[in-house]
């Protein structure tokens, strides 16, 4: 192998992609020229630095989330777009009819992300709804859906689970999301709102009954007496998370949030579960 | 008539939905490009919205089957350029003499190898190496990025730069060299290397 060859092969030399004769061909010729044996160094280091030192990072949640609510939104505007031919068509009773199915469709998307839920190593409730909201926080834990419409979330999630799902028009609220997965065996749903101005807001469900008398899954007894006699629970984290646990139907909730607690409980008493 | 606009309306939302499943779980790989393409975090998320933006207002031009990265990624570059060529700061970009200069000292002063050691550069931060990336012409940079921080094969870039895999190669090697020069500047303002 002769400096030219040599040089033109050095970036497959670094990623080791030669083949094993070649390969045996360009370390002896660095053996014996040091001038290329120094470039191939260099680049190797450069490589090794890189790799040492730059660090890969996962999209903060807050923007994943805006890049879709941008999207969300640019699909609206699309709408809006066959909306107006919808409008001038307004004569023909069948288009009519068509705006209206269309009406009814909404804002609507689908987002199939395999594991979409971490999976817990934990049997506590209380314990999995806060590892939840940190993984939303994250951004690993993802909805699978997304609406500005509340209802069209619990029709998603109404649909696989044995439970009433809560949902609710929460005020403030830019939009929501829902994702379904098992634990133990138990389904368990889980509610994202994204309040403007202040975050986020995650709920974990699940069947009541599992939640106070199962053995699948637990809750700890002061929790379990606090929704028995007043039908809700409030705990706060070290690290400020408010947890607020109430029942709904069937349906325990679990909401985690870094809201404030008087907001927190202001904007779930809104809808007046408990 | 009614058929046609069902139609619209259907393929409207169809092309959402299938938006959502085959783009969006790339937005990691496109947030850690932007990033290393623009140096900071805001115009990393301008860029990343932009991007996605514009994937979803052309979506029907997406060949499907193909690589949706490679064609999320040309996007991505495309709009990298619009946004941010006439933006680059000039102080900052690498002058090819003074890498030439380098070169030839490397290759001169063979014998004495002290220069070429890891360890030199062990005390740089990601700070720095992602400023010296961001020094790199363009072309350089990306395949850089591309090989050495995502992982991804020759064959693979070279479909997102659409270029043939030897230029890939080439490029690499160039890159890499460039890069060295630059952080072994740094390491030297850093006093990790000594001053002769």
């Amino acid at each position: 192998m002769d400096c030219r060859k040599f040089l033109e092969l050095i970036s497959e030399a670094v990623d080791d992609r030669l083949q094993s004769d070649l390969k045996h061909q360009f370390s002896h010729h660095a053996n014996i020229c040091l001038p290329c044996r120094n470039e191939y160094e260099v680049d190797r280091i450069t490589k090794s630095i890189v790799r040492a030192t730059v660090h890969r990072r996962e999209v903060p949640s807050e923007l994943y989330y805006a890049v879709l609510t941008e999207v969300q939104k640019s699909q609206s505007s699309q709408r809006s777009w066959l909306e107006v031919i919808f409008g001038e068509a307004f004569l023909n009773p069948a288009v009519a009819l068509v705006a209206l199915i269309m009406v009814a469709v909404g804002a609507v998307s689908l987002l199939q992300r395999e594991n979409a839920v971490p999976i817990s190593a934990d049997k506590n409730i209380i314990a999995q709804s806060i590892n939840n909201f940190s993984a939303t926080m994250a951004g690993v834990l993802k909805p699978t859906f997304i609406s500005h419409d509340p209802g069209d979330v619990k029709d998603y999630l109404a649909k696989d689970t044995p439970f009433e799902v809560d949902v609710a028009a929460l005020s403030g609220c830019d939009w929501c999301g829902g994702v379904l997965s098992s634990f133990n065996g138990v389904k368990l749903a889980h509610v994202v709102y994204k309040i403007g101005g202040e975050g986020l807001l995650y709920v974990y469900q699940v069947d009541i009954n599992e939640a106070m008398h199962g053995t699948r899954i637990s809750l700890p007894e002061n929790a379990k007496a606090s929704l028995a006699k007043t039908g809700w629970y409030f705990e706060q984290t070290p690290d400020k998370c408010n947890v607020v646990l109430w029942k709904h139907k069937n349906t325990l909730c679990a909401a985690v949030s870094m809201i404030e607690r008087e907001k927190m409980v202001a904007l779930l008493s809104e809808k007046g579960p408990w | 008539m009614l058929a046609f606009f069902l139609a619209i309306i259907s393929s409207t939302k169809g092309l959402h939905k299938e938006f959502e499943r085959e783009a969006i779980p790339h937005m990691d790989i496109l947030y850690n490009y932007a990033l290393r393409m623009t140096g900071n975090a805001d115009d990393a998320r301008d860029l990343l919205q932009e991007t996605f933006l514009k994937a979803y207002r052309f979506w029907d031009k997406y060949e499907k089957g193909t690589n949706v990265r490679a064609w999320l990624f040309r996007i991505m570059k495309n709009t990298y350029i619009n946004l941010y060529r006439k933006a680059v700061k000039e102080p900052d970009t690498v002058d090819y003499n003074d890498i030439q200069n380098f070169y030839n000292i490397i290759r001169e002063n063979s014998a004495d190898a002290n220069d070429l050691q890891e360890k030199l550069f062990g005390h740089l931060l990601d700070d720095d190496v992602t400023k010296a990336l961001e020094s790199l012409p363009e072309e350089f940079r990306t395949v850089v990025i591309l090989c050495d921080i995502e992982g991804l094969t020759y064959e693979e870039i070279a479909e997102f730069v659409e270029c043939p895999v030897g230029t890939v190669r080439s490029r690499l090697h160039r890159g890499r060299k460039l890069l060295y020069a630059k952080l072994f500047e740094y390491a030297k303002k850093r006093g990790f290397v000594g001053k002769d």
